[in-house]
């Protein structure tokens, strides 16, 4: 199946597009030209093999990694490739794989991290004021943490991402990538996700899953885009596929 | 504290004061560790000698151990970020005979703000080479720690240029309230050392870099430029140790602060600091370094043969760190 063929109408003005993406690491081609295209709200299941190339692509999205070439607009919009900060001021926010939470500071810290709350004059930390909010947001998200001044290398696999999903909607993203978000949770905080990503889509924000439980990707995509040894393969829509159609796919047939 | 009118609010705020309460202890840990050694320290010393207890022996200790102090405050801040800083010494050494130079020709403020402007400079320099040339920090002030030292020497024939000015002496001799100024400027380097350390975005920066860098980076923060400053701070704040020293001796000598990074950093590690980064602390780092003046003056008090001085030290250290990680980090965790 060409994969020009499952292409829907396309929106006037996708939320992402990337155009011809190409990175190379010495001599390994990581990515050999990808074009992806993300509408508002919609939630895209990224799936492939190790070393398909999920991570580099993302990564590049978030601005933490560079491409060799390419475009990458937002609304519209071309980064520049000025990293993180560019990334995070156009609405993306990524939860990386390996957990980018300083295990040192407490729950509250990390939710602020970056954008901490402080008088003008003094330039004393509010601490009071963040806690107050880092609660507050934690519960929006009906994530059980009952205390912020917990050092985050204390909490539990499950409790540590999910701070960090926390702390990447409370950024009030327009485009969400979550970066194999369940592999380390129980089978209950799993669905604690899940429902976060619907309830984040139904807000409009776009969302991008990369994982391995391909089971959790039925549940909430409304598109899989197949990425195989650095190119896109294959584009399925979940309610004309099945899981063995998508495993074959990820094989790169 | 205004909690929510919801049923679970008791709860909540329940574990909230046994959850601070753990954390106060985890938190601090190293700090309660290295209080209970100079306590100790304190009660053996003040009832096998005669003197140590006395006032004037006390206002002493706190004049030497003033200069391990400022030094130790800003090593608090390099060591938390995962850097390190060996060159401290030999810039106390620059410092110190920059001081006698420049004093000698006539204008004495003029002479204080260079040396200080000085010591802000290398410090710079090893912290753009460690945080922009990649270099580790450790490799970059070691090249320091000699080039640095030779330096001093260079300048001065390796002699030590007295000092005269009416104005520089105060600074080591004068007295404010029973103490001498060296302490009150300890003091104040400390006060401003917590503050900036634990209440405001720097100090939360600095010990994230020492935790996770690569979290801080993709926060949008500069890591390389909080690199950069602390190492710089710690250049001042050598520098400034330089002048004391400079004006307790009423010469500077190109010699002064041998062996000096050795002793800061065993204040700060002492205080709980970790080495890997990511944890430090300020008040453990002062209670550090004046452990270690305590031993000195307090072996010096005894009569011993003063080569157990260092001996001495470094057993301290050994039982201060198993303190702080064997015994007192598993109280923290069963607390929790």
């Amino acid at each position: 199946m060409p994969t020009t063929a499952t292409e829907r109408p396309s929106h006037a003005q996708p939320r992402v597009e990337m155009a011809d993406i190409r990175k190379r690491y010495g001599v390994l081609d990581v990515l050999r030209g990808v074009n992806l295209r993300v509408a508002p709200g919609e939630v895209i299941g990224l799936v492939g093999d190790n070393g398909a190339g999920k991570s580099t692509l993302m990564k590049m999205l978030a601005g933490a990694v560079t491409p060799d070439s390419g475009k990458i607009l937002v609304d519209g919009v071309e980064l520049t490739g000025a990293g993180p900060r560019e990334a995070r001021a156009h609405g993306i926010e990524m939860v990386y794989q390996d957990l980018a939470l300083c295990n040192d500071l407490d729950v509250a810290a990390n939710l602020f991290l970056g954008r901490e709350i402080h008088h003008r004059w003094t330039r004393r930390l509010d601490h009071k004021r963040m806690h107050a909010e880092a609660a507050q947001d934690l519960s929006t998200l009906h994530i059980r943490i009952s205390d912020t001044y917990q050092e985050v290398g204390n909490l539990s696999g499950g409790q540590r991402q999910a701070v960090a999903i926390a702390r990447a909607v409370t950024f009030d993203p327009k485009v969400l990538v979550l970066d194999e978000p369940t592999a380390a949770l129980a089978a209950k905080e799993v669905e604690m996700v899940l429902q976060l990503i619907r309830d984040v889509s139904a807000r409009g924000v776009s969302v991008v899953l990369i994982t391995h439980r391909l089971q959790d990707l039925f549940e909430v995509c409304d598109r899989f885009v197949v990425l195989y040894e650095g190119v896109l393969h294959r584009e399925l829509q979940p309610s004309e596929t099945d899981l063995s159609e998508l495993v074959t796919a990820m094989m790169g047939k | 504290m205004t909690t929510s009118t919801t049923a679970p609010a008791p709860a909540a705020s329940r574990n909230r004061s046994t959850g601070a309460l753990s954390a106060f202890v985890g938190k601090h840990f190293g700090v309660i560790s290295i209080s209970v050694v100079l306590i100790v320290l304190f009660a053996f010393f003040s009832v096998q000698t005669e003197n140590f207890l006395s006032a004037d022996n006390l206002v002493n200790v706190a004049r030497q151990v003033a200069p391990t102090v400022i030094v130790a405050m800003a090593m608090t801040f390099v060591i938390t970020t995962g850097q390190i800083d060996l060159s401290v010494g030999s810039v106390v050494g620059l410092s110190a005979a920059a001081l006698g130079l420049w004093a000698a020709t006539g204008n004495p403020v003029l002479a204080l703000l260079l040396t200080v402007a000085l010591g802000l400079v290398i410090g710079l320099v090893n912290g753009a080479l460690a945080a922009y040339g990649l270099l580790q920090s450790f490799i970059v002030t070691l090249a320091a720690l000699t080039a640095v030292r030779g330096i001093a020497l260079l300048v001065t024939g390796g002699y030590s240029e007295p000092i005269d000015s009416t104005l520089i002496r105060p600074l080591a001799h004068g007295k404010l309230l029973g103490l001498y100024t060296p302490t009150w400027i300890a003091i104040a380097f400390v006060l401003l050392a917590w503050y900036v350390f634990s209440q405001t975005k720097f100090g939360r920066y600095v010990t994230a870099v020492g935790s996770n860098a690569e979290s801080l980076r993709r926060s949008g923060v500069d890591i390389r430029r909080i690199q950069m400053a602390v190492l710089g701070l710690a250049g001042g704040a050598a520098a400034v140790a330089g002048i004391l020293t400079a004006a307790r001796l009423s010469s500077g000598s190109p010699n002064s602060g041998t062996m000096f990074e050795l002793e800061v950093i065993t204040a700060v590690v002492l205080g709980g600091t970790s080495l890997m980064g990511g944890r430090g602390s300020v008040i453990g780092s002062a209670i550090g370094a004046v452990t270690l003046g305590v031993i000195s003056n307090g072996l010096v008090q005894l009569r011993v043969d003063v080569y157990w001085v260092p001996i001495v030290q470094g057993l301290i250290l050994v039982v201060a760190i198993l303190l702080n990680t064997k015994l007192f980090s598993r109280i923290a965790r069963t607390r929790k």
